[in-house]
Formats: structure tokens, sequence, C-alpha cells
């Protein structure tokens, strides 16, 4: 019951109008027997007397008018309540789901990358979409119908009894069977829905990926294996749907005939009763009337409880998204910039990492200097970005520490020490916006002709070509954009915020010889002081570093210019020697 | 489908045009003899469903007052049956239905993939793949239901409309007149609801997708956001986003649940009123049964009214639903089989590009008059400033578009006139973008040919050096990747995509920007690999690195629209022309 309890906490500010919205709920159940009654009264002392008498009297008109006065009345008043009671539970339900949105959003805004390397997008969006969904679903129409089986079962079965407890327990002697009836689908069905759901996801997985690898189903001319592929997801989905709902078809006769055929019973015995004279014919109609009263709960319960227990399911996944904890956090304590900005010193001391249980960097000891320029190479998966990702602290240290202007980086507020970081990262991510709003994205406010400036600084130049220039909108993961335009935006952006500290991860790497180059004096010319770590795989972004750390399997290997580097042999010397076509014993 | 941001709404509003509707009905020819024994039933079970009331008065009015018991069981036992044959009809129906509604969704949507496969590059690159997908995806079943059991329930709504009526007039006459009185006003308040509620649901749905749209991109784009700093920022526009959904949601509530209010009020005072005109009217002739069961019906009479005003809006919305999934059925294919195409027989690897004029756009030309021999196993390597055309060659050679002028031949067979499917799997290109599948490591590889055997997908990472950081994973190639969150760097992703590639064996290799990612060492080591691959196929290679380049049997330099300089590298060095100033200006310092 701990959902429950989540819920309640979090209906805040609410919990007096949730509650009102029970018991109006409750006081519906019983008042929506008001009508039968008044038609049965109705029955009894206008319509009966003058059909035994054959005469019309003035006093049943009267009597009559009165009575539909109230029905009417009656009416408005009920109706007029339930949708005061209704919107009140939608009310809620959507403050809650609004507040929990609006907190989750804050709190996934607060997770480390450990947490997106082991939760899909796909997933988290599932939670936060149809499992959000259903939580507002039990707290507005879930929770208040089980309150309304429950009562207006309970109200009906009471009233039957008081007026004929006989008549009363011949109807409520088939009511078992249909509770036991659909509790019994329930269950059945139950597996059978969650199996739609999850191939529903395969269908949208494998559509998702075959839209997104595109152009390498084209290149290796797979369609036809892709849609066979997807055949099988489709026909698998197709079969899914078919046996849940044909498994309701295999219950729904019964409850459906068993529940119709209360007015069977209500006829027969009713009838019966009736000519005995053991019962009016306005306790006739009510029973006639409210015989739905009785089936109706029935019907829904079943399915209130395979919902509630859907709730629970889903609620559960949507607790874990909102109690989630990063570890990357920042101190209470923690240190005040002066000015906002940091100087810029880097320190690596004894710095190691480890990811599911690899250890990626093994004692790490380098200093940086402010304004320095350091790049930083090594083989695939020898450790370079989880190095530069220590800075910004997307990922902590296991053992020693990452110090900047001789602090630790855990010392500082978490978004100070990273406003003063600017990143362009390996796979360039960019937004759906202009090429002009993923500029700026690090300072929203920044007026066009500084976007411009930028953009220029890193060779954006195309921009002004595009259909609407800089207001050009482009899509998600920039698509119709060339890789090495991508990248040209995503170093604007890391520009445009002014770092103490430019983190360049490979970020040229689709990026021709001479746009690099261009882009290289124009880093050499910042106006403003800025310490710059460059992952690169290429000899022409590195040479120009003050200093070339090569990293191994995690470790440093080698440090130097590329003066120094090319004189000792080492990798850096292989791979100049690699890339610029020479034999290494030309060198030196 | 432009480009769209998430703060736009998608225009679900258009006239209801009934031609969508009518070339639906291709989807649903198939299973016209289905439909009609649906309609069929429903009707019969519809009738049988509805004597229930007319049992009762005659018990009342008959039975009881005669003390007829023996009448009275018969009238149980025949409303009995009536409700067994009426749910049995009912479910016959469903059964056929739930599968007929499934088949159409599953037909759609066959359609709509197949289609997908055969459009080009440019359609995908020019719209956000999430509109794409919920196209193929949600859309589909939104209008599957329309279609199947709409269609049978507007003219079983209409139907019963019909017998109710006829049902009421059975019992009286004079009351049924009181009951039909109270249309008019019914029609009114409910048409003027359902519209306000129409527009307000779309409402919802667009603030609803446009609340989902920022979130995906949002969790997609996080690291960017967290060190940027820009959550604050994110999280009041998510706010915004997050408050209009909720407003658009209350708003569409307060008009929806108005339909019930109004509904109840209308129904009880119609009934009401058939008390009261019942008694001033026909006074002691009236019969109390007659009166009860006229009272079901006219509850029962308000039903198919609000059924059918649901349906219209159903109508609307899978018309609109339709439109768009017909707009992306009649995206034109601008690649395909020639109707004489023939399946290209296994070449040798001669390329040849006669004359060759292209352009995207139909203004702009990329390449102009290009002319190129290539002999088999030559290994040309493209270079030249970004924008070239470099990506172009390489990309009409495997015809992912269409030249304008001139042609291009493989062997001697112009590649326009030959199947594409027979030309792309002797065609082997290594895009810039390598994508992971979600799979496998093994299956990922495997994709360059299907029934390769685990040690030729093996030999294949070998030859790319991906095998030893393969075996280190955890469960080696066993180990489950994919595009997004696996822990592969770029470089590794791209040796998977280049064994993928090798593995295919094709006649003629393509690598842009193959190894763009991967370090110099592995990539030394990778030349070994590759340079025996290259060995008898003809090769192209878009590289920044030289050292990829030097190598080559030739090199081009492509700037202007065409080939500037064409040669080795040390003929081109010779020459001190563009080459060797992009040659020098690497090596210079």
């Amino acid at each position: 019951m701990f959902q429950v309890k989540w819920i309640w906490k979090n209906l805040e500010g609410c919990r007096k109008r949730y509650v009102f919205g029970l018991f109006s709920t409750i006081l519906l159940a019983i008042l929506s027997l008001g009508n039968s009654l008044i038609i049965s009264n109705i029955m009894d002392t206008v319509f009966n007397p003058i059909q035994e008498s054959g005469i019309v009297t003035e006093e049943a008109r009267s009597r009559l008018i009165m009575l539909v006065s109230i029905l009417i009345g009656f009416t408005f008043f009920r109706t007029s309540f339930q949708y005061l009671s209704t919107i009140t539970y939608e009310a809620c339900s959507q403050k809650l789901v609004y507040k929990l949105r609006r907190d989750i959003y804050a709190n996934m805004q607060a997770q480390d990358s450990l947490f997106y390397s082991r939760n899909r997008i796909g997933d988290l969006m599932t939670r936060l979409t149809g499992d959000m969904d259903m939580v507002r679903h039990a707290t507005a129409w879930v929770l208040p119908q089980m309150l309304d089986c429950v009562f207006m079962f309970t109200a009906a079965s009471v009233c039957f009894l008081v007026i004929n407890w006989q008549f009363a327990l011949s109807l409520l002697v088939i009511t078992p069977i249909i509770f036991l009836l659909t509790k019994s689908f329930a269950k059945t069905a139950h597996p059978l829905f969650i199996q739609i759901r999850e191939r529903l996801s395969e269908l949208n997985t494998n559509a998702q990926e075959n839209i997104a690898g595109n152009r390498v189903v084209k290149a290796f001319a797979r369609e036809e294996y892709e849609e066979k592929q997807f055949d099988e997801k489709n026909k698998s989905y197709h079969d899914a749907n078919i046996k849940a709902n044909m498994k309701w078809m295999q219950f729904s006769p019964y409850i459906e005939g068993f529940s119709q055929s209360l007015s069977v019973a209500v006829l027969l015995v009713g009838g019966l009763f009736l000519i005995q004279g053991r019962i009016t014919i306005g306790q006739f109609t009510l029973f006639n009337g409210l015989s739905w009263t009785l089936s109706n709960p029935m019907r829904m319960i079943g399915m209130l409880i395979n919902d509630m227990q859907r709730f629970f399911a889903s609620a559960n996944k949507v607790i874990e998204l909102f109690y989630a904890r990063s570890t990357i956090v920042s101190r209470e304590d923690a240190l005040k910039l002066e000015d906002g900005k940091i100087k810029g010193d880097i320190e690596f001391r004894g710095a190691s990492l480890k990811i599911d249980k690899k250890e990626v960097l093994k004692d790490i000891n380098l200093k940086i200097n402010k304004g320095e320029t350091v790049a930083i190479m090594g083989p695939t998966g020898s450790g370079k970005t989880s190095l530069v990702n220590l800075i910004p602290r997307m990922m902590d240290v296991g053992k020693g520490k990452v110090l900047i202007d001789g602090e630790s980086v855990s010392l500082y507020n978490l978004k100070e020490l990273r406003s003063c970081i600017g990143i362009a990262t390996q796979d360039v991510f960019l937004f759906s916006d202009t090429v002009d709003g993923n500029i700026a994205y690090g300072d929203s406010k920044l007026p066009e002709e500084k976007v411009k400036e930028f953009a220029k600084m890193a060779a954006v130049d195309f921009a002004e070509k595009l259909s609407d220039g800089f207001d050009t909108l482009i899509g998600e993961r920039g698509t119709g954009l060339s890789g090495g335009q991508k990248q040209r935006i995503a170093l604007a952006r890391a520009l445009a915020v002014r770092p103490s500290i430019l983190i360049l991860d490979d970020t040229t790497s689709a990026v021709d010889m001479e746009t690099e180059k261009y882009i290289q004096n124009q880093l050499d010319s910042l106006d403003f002081e800025c310490t710059k770590v460059i992952v690169a795989q290429r000899i022409s972004t590195t040479k120009r570093a003050d200093r070339i750390v090569i990293l191994n399997e995690g470790e440093i290997v080698d440090i130097g210019t590329h003066e120094e580097l090319i004189a000792r042999p080492g990798y850096y010397r292989e791979v100049y020697c690699l890339q610029n076509g020479i034999q290494e014993e030309q060198v030196g | 489908m432009a480009r769209n941001r998430f703060d736009v709404d998608e225009r679900l509003e258009s006239p209801f045009n009934i031609k969508h509707l009518m070339r639906a009905g291709v989807y649903l020819k198939n299973y016209s003899g289905k439909m009609i024994l649906s309609l069929v039933l429903s009707l019969l079970s519809a009738i049988t469903g509805l004597l229930g009331p007319l049992m009762v008065q005659r018990a009342l009015n008959v039975a009881v007052p005669e003390k007829d018991v023996k009448q009275l069981i018969l009238l149980a036992v025949a409303l009995l049956v009536s409700i067994a044959v009426s749910v049995w009809l009912a479910t016959w129906r469903s059964r056929i239905m739930i599968v007929v509604g499934q088949d159409i969704i599953y037909d759609i949507r066959t359609d709509l993939f197949s289609h997908l496969q055969k459009l080009s590059f440019q359609f995908y690159d020019d719209r956000p793949h999430g509109k794409i997908l919920t196209r193929v995806i949600n859309y589909v079943n939104g209008v599957s239901d329309a279609l199947s059991n709409g269609i049978i329930n507007f003219v079983l709504e209409i139907f019963n409309l019909i017998i109710i009526a006829i049902f009421m007039f059975i019992c009286n006459v004079q009351l049924a007149f009181i009951v039909i009185a109270g249309v008019p006003v019914f029609l009114i308040v409910v048409f003027l609801l359902k519209n306000a509620q129409r527009k307000s649901w779309q409402d919802v749905s667009n603030k609803s997708s446009n609340l989902n749209a920022y979130l995906h991109e949002s969790l997609e784009g996080m690291k960017i956001t967290q060190v940027f700093t820009r959550e604050e920022e994110n999280a009041e526009i998510f706010d915004k986003l997050n408050m209009k959904y909720r407003k658009s949601w209350m708003k569409a509530q307060y008009t929806s649940k108005l339909i019930q209010f109004f509904v109840d009020n209308i129904a009880t005072w119609v009934v009401g009123t058939m008390y009261i005109v019942g008694l001033m009217l026909l006074g002691p002739a009236m019969q109390i049964g007659t009166l009860i069961a006229i009272a079901s019906y006219a509850w029962r009479f308000w039903q198919p009214i609000l059924q059918l005003s649901n349906l219209y809006n159903t109508f609307i919305n899978a018309v609109a639903y339709l439109e768009r999934i017909f707009e992306l059925l009649d995206e034109p294919i601008q690649v395909d089989d020639e109707k004489d195409a023939i399946e290209l027989p296994p070449i040798t690897g001669q390329v040849t590009f006669e004359d060759v004029t292209f352009s995207y756009d139909g203004k702009m030309n990329i390449l102009e008059h290009f002319d190129l021999q290539v002999k088999k196993g030559e290994s040309i390597a493209l270079v030249g400033p970004t924008g070239a055309g470099k990506t172009t060659v390489v990309n009409l050679l495997s015809r992912f578009y269409n030249i304008n002028e001139g042609r291009l031949l493989l062997d001697e067979y112009d590649i326009a006139k030959v199947t594409l499917h027979s030309l792309r799997s002797q065609v082997g290109i290594m895009l810039q973008d390598s994508f992971i599948f979600s799979g496998t490591i093994m299956d990922n590889i495997r994709y360059g040919k299907l029934d390769a055997t685990d040690e030729q997908v093996m030999q294949a990472a070998k030859t790319v050096c991906a095998h030893e950081f393969i075996v280190e994973m955890e469960k080696g190639y066993e180990t489950e990747v994919n595009e997004r969150g696996s822990r592969l760097s770029q470089g590794q992703k791209q040796l998977i995509a280049l064994a993928r590639t090798l593995l295919s064996d094709p006649s003629i290799l393509i690598l842009d920007e193959a190894t763009s990612s991967i370090d110099a060492k592995t990539e030394r080591q990778l030349q070994a690999g590759i340079q025996a691959l290259l060995k008898g196929r003809t090769s192209f290679i878009i590289a920044h690195r030289l050292s990829t380049i030097k190598n080559s049997d030739k090199i081009l330099y492509i700037a202007n629209k065409g080939i500037a300089e064409i040669g080795s590298h040390d003929e081109l060095l010779a020459k001190q022309g563009l080459y060797w100033q992009l040659y020098t200006s690497q090596l210079e310092e």
C-alpha cells in the first residue's frame, strides 16, 4: 500500500477536495436509487389507484405533477452534484500528475550518466507517459468507481431486502456468479494485456530502428529482410490483440447473459409476487428499474480490480523515478565562486575510475595550468572521454581527486562549476530548434550578433546558406546536416558560454583539414582566457597543443610537446608517421 | 509533414473529406463479406435485445391482471431465450470483427512499412523520425476501429434508433410522440457539446504530444543540458508545457462531463412530461405495463443518438489520421526499379561515369559533366573541400539518387537498368554515421551477410581489429548493444560497421569517412586487413587523413562540380596543385 501513501503525500493541497469527492461518490451511489424510488411512488400512488378505480381524480393529477417536479428537481440536483464530483476528481488528479511530472522532470535533470546508461530513453518515456497515465486513471476513475460500485450495490441490496427480502434474494443469488466470472477473467486476461504491451513495444522499437537506420538498410539492400522482421512483429502484435480479445469473448457472453437475465428473474418472480399480491406494482417498477444497480457493479468490479493491479505495477515504475537519487550532487556547504568564474587550473591527483567493474582510468596524475592547451590521444577505448568527463563531474572519480583551481571539484556548486566549462562531445546532439537557438543553448539571452560571432569562429558560415539562415529549424539529432556541420554547431555552442575550460572531445573528426585549421586559428585567438582540453585522433589537431598526453588502457603513458614526442619512439611517433605516410626511420 | 518543433501544434482538424474514407475502402474490400455478415448479426441481436420491455408490458398488462402464471412463465422463458439469442449473436459478431479490425491494422501497417523501405534518404532527413513513427504505429491503430467497427456501428445505431422508435409506437402512439418531441432539443445540445468536445480533445492531444516531444528530446539531450547548466530554463519550458496540457485537459473535461448532465436531465424531463401528458390525454385508459415499457424504451432512446455523435467524432479523427497515412503512402518513390530492370550479374568491378550531371534539388548542380573511368581492382581516393560532392559521387554509385544526365556503368551495365537489390548487394558502402541495431554484436555484424556462420563473423571482426575489444566485453559476441546508451565508443561502433561491410563481400567497396573516429594505431593494424580486402576489389575511399589516402592507385580532387585533379599521390605532388597544397598544409611545421 506504499503506492497509495505516496499518492496521498503528493496530493498535498488537494487532499480536502479529494476526500470531499470520495464522500460525494458514496452519497451519489445512494442517491442513484432516488429516481427509481420516486417513479415507484408515482406508480403506487397515482397510476395504480387510477387503473384500479378507473377514475382520474384532481388529487391524483396534482400529486403526479408534484412528484414529477420532485423527480426533475432531484435529477437536476443529483446530476449537478455528479458533475461537481467528477470535476473534483479530474482537477485533483491533474494537479497530482502535474506535480509528479514537474518533480520527476527536475529529478531526471539531476541524474548522472550512470542512470542514463542503465535506463533506456524508450523505457523512461513509457514510465512518464503510459505509467503516469495509469496513476492519473487510478485516482480520477478507478478508485471512485470502486467506491461507487460497492456503495451502489450495498444500497440497492439493502433497499431491496427492506422492501421484499424474498424477491431481493432471488436477484442476489445470480450476482456472485457474475462476480466470480469477471474476477476469473481479470486474472486470466492480466498476462495477455501485459503481452500486448510488450509486443507493441517490440513493434515500436523495430520500426523506430528501421527509420533511424534507413541508410544502413539501403546500403545493404536489406529491405526484404527488414520487411520480414517487421512482419513478424506486426503479426505477433496482431495475434496478441486477437488473443486477449478472444479471451474476453469466452467470458463476456456469460457475464452479459447472466447480468441481463436479472430482468428475467424480475419478470418471473416479480410477476408471481404481483399475482400473489405480495408486492405492489410500484415495487415491481422499482425492482425492474433498479436491477442494473446490482448487475453493473458486478460486471465492473472484476475490471476495476484488474485496473488496480495495473495501477500498482505502474505506480512502482513511476515511484522509482521519483525517488531516484544521483550520487553527483552539490554539497550544501559548496564553495561560492567569486565573480562566478573559475580560473581554469585543472589537476588530476591519483584519479581512478571504474565503470561496471572495469577499470577505465588508473591513477591519473596530471596538472593543467590555466590558459594551457592540452591534447589527449590514445587508442580506442583507452579512457579519453572518461578522463574529460571527470572535469565537469559528468562522472565522479572512484579513488583520487580532480581539482580545479586547487580545490576538489566536489566542493563546488555543481551548476556554477559546469557553467564555467564548455564542452563539445563526440556524439553530437542538436536540439530541434533553430541554428541560432542551438548555438545559444547555454545562454539563451545571447544577442544575435554574438551568436553569429561564435558561429564564425566555429566555421558555421554554412548556416547562412540554409533556407532560413540562422533561423532554419534543424531536426532531432541534427538530421539534414552532415557530420562535420553538426560538429561545428556543437563547437559554436560550447564557445558561446565563454568558458574558462573548453573541452573538445573529438569534435572535429568529421571536419575537413582546411576548415579545421581555420578553427584552430580561431581558438588560438579567443578574446577570453580559456584552458583547452582536446581529445583527438589526428596529429593535425594535436600538434599545436602545449602538451600532448598519451593514454593507454586508462593510464598516462607519455606526456610532451609535439616535438618532444616525435623525437622519441612511442605511440605518438607511430601515429605521426602513419598519418603523414612516412617511415619511422626517417624522423628526427 | 514539414519540420516541426516541440511547441508547434500539429493540425489535426481537416474538413471532413469523404475521399479519404472512400480510399480506405480498399482495405475493407477483402473483408466486405465478413462485415456484411456482422451487420446482419448485429441487427438481429439488436432486435432480440430490445424485446425485453415488450415482454414486461405484456406481463403487466395481461398475465398479472389475469393471474395467468403459465403465461408469465412463458414470457419469462421467451425473455430468457431472447437474451440468450441476442448475446450469442452479439458475441458472434464481435468474434468476427475482432479479427477483421486487427487484420486491417496489419494490412495498412504492412503497406506503410514496405513503402517506407523504398523512400529516399532525403525523406528521412527532412522530418523528425518520431513523427514518421507515430504514423506507422499510433495513427494506424486509431484508424482501424473507425473503419471496422465504426462503419458497422454507424449503421447499427441508426437501425437501433428506428427499432426503438417502432417499439415505442407499438407500445403507445401518443406517448411515443412525446418522446420523439424531445429529440430536437437533445440533438441540438449534443451536437453543440460534441463539437466543442472534439475541438478541446484535439487540443489535449496536441498539448500532450508537445509535452512528450519536449520530454523525449530533453531525455535524449540530457548530457548537453547538464554540461550547459540549462536545467532551470528547461524546467521552466517544461512547466509551461505541463501547465498547458493540464489546462487543456481540464477544459476538455468541463465540456465532456456536461454531456452526461444534459442527457440525464433531458431524459428525465421527457419521461416526466410523458407521465403527465399520458395522464391528461389517456386518463384511466392508460395501462401501467405500457407506461413502464415505454419509459424503458425512452431511457434507451438517447443512447443511439449519443453513440452516433461519438461516431461522428471518431470519423472526423479517423479521416484526419487517414489523410496523414495516405500522405505517407503517396510520398513518391524517387529511386525504384525500372519496369524491365534486370538482375545485375556478378560484376568484375569496372566503373564508368559518362558525362554525369547531378543535382539534389534540380536547381544547383553538384556535379556537372562528370567523367571517370575506374578499372577493376583499382583503389580510388576522393579528397576536396566539404560540400564539394565527394559523398555524392559514391552515393550515386549505389543509386541512392538518380542522376539527371549521363550514365553510370558497372562493367557494361547501366545502373539505372538493373534492380536495386542486385546492384546494392554488390556495392558495399560504409557510411559516415555507423548505425548499430539493438541486438547482439554478432547480429550486428551478420547484418552484412545474413547466412554467415559465427566463424565468418569472427573472421571479419578479426580483419578489422574489432575482435579484441569484442571478446573483452562481458558476453563477447553475444553482448547486447544498441544505438544509444550502449557503452561502445564511436570508434568501436565504426569497427563493427566496418566488419559488417566486409562480411557482405562486395565487388565494389566504398568507405565514406569510415575510420574517422578510429585511433591511428588501430587504423594501421586495420590497413593490413583492409589492404587484403581491397585486393581484387574496386574501392572508393573518402577520408580526411592523408595516411589513408596516400596508398590509393588514384586520387581525385573534387572541386567545382567535377574533378579538379586526378592522379597518383606522387603525380599530384609533382604537379604542385590543389592536392599538393592540401598535403603540405597538413605536413607543414
